[in-house]
């Protein structure tokens, strides 16, 4: 019996004593009524209260099986006569035996190794044994929990009392989740970015200029993992190319969009910008490639730049500010309403235009907001993969020629784990530690993001 | 005080020249300031219909694929097979054991020459067979069946392609023709353009989506109705706050580092399967719906709340049997945004090994699969022409779904939500 029959076989027996819990707490609310002995919960809670004792400590039991019994099984198989012919070496045994263990739990089909096939029948026999025994002892704990629980129903069990504090307790874990997952994600790149520096300096990651991966290093020590291009590659399309497209475009559109545009142009352009956010970078990611890449280099060749590239900074750039738009221009939104109109009205009060008054009076107010907008969006650009994979190239120079090509830390993250798949490599681990630089740098914009904003909000609250 | 003012400065003479010029400057600076927020807006949905125009310019060519007729003359062909072979249980496998590849070639050869299976695309003769399954009486009948040609003529023709093909498109020019390219919606990845369709990405997209909903859905909501409804104001509460707001901003490229390091190689899941791509994603999914669901849930006014508490409901069941339903269609709708930002999300998946060439639509959560994004990936990556306008059909495809969702989100939003 696979443990997904035997799960599925216990929740159905927690259906059942659900049925059961109910019916009791139903018979006795009928003979009940009107006396003392009234019911302190309805059936339901009842019958809910059953079936949580039936599943949960079998659940548990069968979570708590899974990690005992391999080594049980193990045990075993070595202690079955099919184990006299293996070899004493540690490491040649474990090897035979994880083997013998793939084809027996059907992972695997054929051995290698004459020593693992006849392994297997054992493992086989100690496999179905244990599994026998986890089963019955599962069954039996379903059974001999779901009674006792059943004989406890009195009217005066307070059985919604303890579904509520079950429930609860589900809550909260539900919500540990996120922590649990933040520090999965700081741990597993913590963990990996150690291994990298064991074998890179930091040093030499953090502050070298040439970006040329490989796994050994080179006649006078250099390993090619600097990665000063990366960051500069990203900084220049992300914070700087892209964001000279966005800034102008995003502030312009939401101060026409709020202030000048009548109120049916908006209702249609605002989703129109929206969607803009909700194309798929991929899909971005291929416009820019196919269609903006080569002809900004014809454009670049036709004015005379020499060694234009088909994969530029400014065609991953450009795009990239394009998909940014809708996200700048509904943080500068949100900033320029949350300014007093008290301040709005008196500069127009005074007999400014609307345009000096947006550019006197709602701007400088509104700027902490959208300065901590443009913050979130240099992050979100920054760590944004697919267009600088599909546009931008894998050629890591410092220039600053927007017509020649760079490479970013995601497009390597992603070319370092695409290719070989040795995990022990520094080749595969650099792509954890450009990883952890790239949480770091995004988590701080959003916490100083973050901050500006809510001072700023404060400010006129 | 007041005299020195009134000595140095006259009153403003508002109707003189200077003050005139002065006021047309100010309102010309007012126009153009106005123009240019037109401009920006109409420059940014621009770039949209550009995208948009682009995209299906190229990708509608995709669904259709160029062929040629082959007069198939089965009686002969096939020494009398009967219609009741290809019938009942048995019909799948008295094709395959039939030859009909052969079978088509040979026909291919006497009607195009010696070289004329060079004209076709190889596995063209898989729809033969489909069409055998599906009308056995087509065997006793000569039948005429148009077969996808190679895909350097299907350029040719529908564009232009190396001069070689534009030679043979000349000659077959009138026996060329257009048809809908059903092979598009039912097949795999392949390594022909001709062949391939998005069937197994789109499966791989659903079961996908499928998992990151089971997962990231209960979580979600149990999350945000514990922050919103229940929990005390400590540190605890504050830490997971903060853990949300963050993992809403994190990089999606970060959460694929986790599913590789914490998924794989820690948990040794099986690669490329959807399970850990669902399960990556609705990490990815999850702060989404906690955060829409927390704005949903508050925006329930307290009167629901002490209504329920004054007749005696408990905390638990004020939550469950009154905020929560009404809460629903906003949780619903945040949801669904959140769905379809993971259905468009590429990079995680391919730090996870989801770029595989995979040639079977995947039929279990741990079969290898590939979704759609990562097959659009993966064809812009391909060399042949063939596969430009495949990779916009795909677009075109994934922007549909996309677009349904959003609507249906929308439609959802103003609905059933009720403004209190």
């Amino acid at each position: 019996m696979t443990s997904a029959t035997l799960l599925f076989l216990i929740i159905g027996l927690g259906l059942f004593a659900w049925f059961f819990g109910r019916l009791k707490a139903s018979g006795l609310k009928a003979s009940g009524k009107s006396s003392r002995s009234a019911l302190h919960s309805l059936p339901n809670y009842h019958g809910w209260y059953v079936a949580l004792w039936a599943i949960v400590p079998a659940a548990i039991f069968m979570a708590v099986w899974s990690f005992v019994s391999p080594a049980l099984i193990t045990d075993a198989a070595l202690a079955s006569p099919a184990s006299a012919g293996l070899p004493q070496g540690a490491f040649a045994r474990a090897a035979i035996l994880s083997e013998a263990r793939a084809i027996a739990y059907g992972n695997q089909v054929n051995a290698f190794n004459p020593l693992s096939q006849s392994m297997v029948e054992p493992y086989r026999d100690a496999i179905s044994y244990y599994q026998m025994i986890g089963a019955v002892a599962a069954l039996l704990m379903v059974f001999a929990c779901g009674v006792y629980a059943w004989l406890q129903i009195k009217p005066d069990l307070r059985a919604r009392t303890k579904i509520e504090r079950v429930t609860m307790l589900i809550l909260l874990l539900a919500s540990l989740i996120a922590i649990v997952t933040t520090v999965g994600i700081f741990l597993s790149l913590v963990f990996e970015t150690a291994r990298f520096f064991s074998m890179v300096s930091p040093i030499d990651f953090l502050f070298g200029t040439e970006w040329n991966p490989r796994a050994v290093a080179g006649p006078r020590g250099e390993t090619g993992f600097g990665a000063i291009p990366l960051f500069w590659g990203t900084v220049f399309i992300g914070a700087i190319i892209a964001m000279i497209v966005a800034i102008p475009l995003g502030l312009m559109s939401a101060i026409y969009l709020t202030q000048y545009a009548p109120a049916k142009l908006r209702a249609w352009m605002k989703p129109i910008l929206e969607v803009l956010a909700g194309v798929p970078t991929v899909v971005y990611g291929y416009f820019a490639a196919l269609t903006v890449a080569p002809a900004l280099r014809d454009f670049a060749v036709s004015i005379g730049i020499s060694g234009a590239s088909s994969e530029s900074a400014l065609a991953a750039g450009v795009v990239m500010g394009i998909m940014i738009i809708p996200f700048v221009s509904s943080m500068a939104d949100d900033s320029i309403a949350a300014v007093p109109s008290a301040m709005r009205d008196g500069s127009l009060a005074m007999g400014a235009t609307h345009s000096e008054t947006i550019k006197k009076v709602l701007i400088p107010a509104a700027l902490p907001g959208v300065v901590g907008g443009v913050l979130l969006a240099v992050s979100r650009a920054i760590g944004e993969t697919m267009i600088v994979v599909m546009a931008a190239g894998l050629a890591a120079n410092m220039t600053v020629n927007p017509f020649s090509s760079v490479t970013t830390v995601t497009t390597q993250i992603v070319q370092l784990l695409t290719g070989d798949q040795e995990f022990d490599s520094p080749k595969t681990l650099a792509a954890f530690a450009l990883g952890l630089v790239l949480f770091i740098v995004t988590l701080l914009l959003n916490l100083i993001a973050l901050r500006v904003v809510k001072k700023y909000r404060e400010a006129y609250e | 005080m007041n005299s020195l003012t009134e000595t140095k400065r006259r009153p403003t003479d508002w109707q003189g020249a200077e003050m005139q010029q002065r006021i047309a400057r100010r309102y010309a600076a007012e126009r153009r300031f106005k123009a240019l927020g037109m401009a920006a807006v109409m420059l940014s949905a621009s770039f949209l219909a550009f995208l948009l125009v682009v995209m299906v310019g190229n990708g509608f060519r995709g669904f259709t694929q160029t062929e040629l007729p082959v007069e198939i003359d089965f009686p002969a062909v096939t020494g009398g097979a009967s219609p009741s072979q290809f019938q009942g249980p048995n019909a799948n496998a008295n094709v395959q054991s039939m030859g009909l590849r052969e079978i088509v070639d040979s026909s291919i050869e006497i009607q195009y020459g010696q070289d004329g299976t060079n004209l076709f695309s190889s596995g063209g003769w898989t729809a033969v067979n489909a069409m055998i399954l599906s009308n056995p009486d087509i065997v006793e009948q000569k039948a005429t069946v148009y077969l996808p040609v190679i895909s350097e003529i299907d350029v040719a023709y529908k564009d232009a392609g190396n001069p070689e093909a534009e030679q043979k498109v000349r000659e077959l020019e009138d026996k060329l023709s257009t048809g809908f390219n059903w092979n598009f919606l039912s097949n795999s990845d392949a390594t022909d353009p001709m062949q391939v369709g998005i069937w197994g990405a789109f499966k791989g997209s659903l079961i996908t989506m499928i998992v990151t909903l089971l997962l990231a859905f209960p979580v979600g909501v149990l999350a945000a109705l514990y922050l919103e409804e229940y929990a005390p104001k400590n540190r605890l509460t504050d830490l997971i706050e903060v853990s949300i707001n963050n993992l809403a901003a994190v990089p999606s490229i970060i959460f694929g580092l986790l599913g590789l390091a914490v998924f794989l190689n820690f948990f040794g899941m099986p690669r490329s399967g959807a399970l850990v791509g669902g399960l990556t994603l609705a990490l990815m999914t999850m702060p989404v719906i906690v955060i829409t669901g927390r704005n949903a849930v508050k925006s329930v006014p307290p009167s629901i709340r002490e209504a329920a508490l004054g007749i005696g409901a408990s905390p638990l069941q004020v939550v469950f049997h009154h905020v929560l339903p009404l809460a629903l269609p906003g949780i619903l709708t945040g949801t669904i945004i959140g769905m379809a930002r993971a259905l468009g999300e590429t990079a995680p998946l391919l730090m996870i090994g989801m770029r595989a060439f995979i040639a079977t639509p995947p039929s279990g959560i741990t079969d290898p699969a590939t979704v759609l994004p990562v097959q659009i990936f993966l064809w812009s990556d391909e060399v042949d022409r063939g596969f430009v306008e495949k990779t916009s059909a795909a677009i075109i495809v994934l922007l549909l779904f996309l677009l349904t969702m959003n609507a249906l989100a929308i439609y959802l939003r103003n609905r059933f939500e009720t403004r209190w």
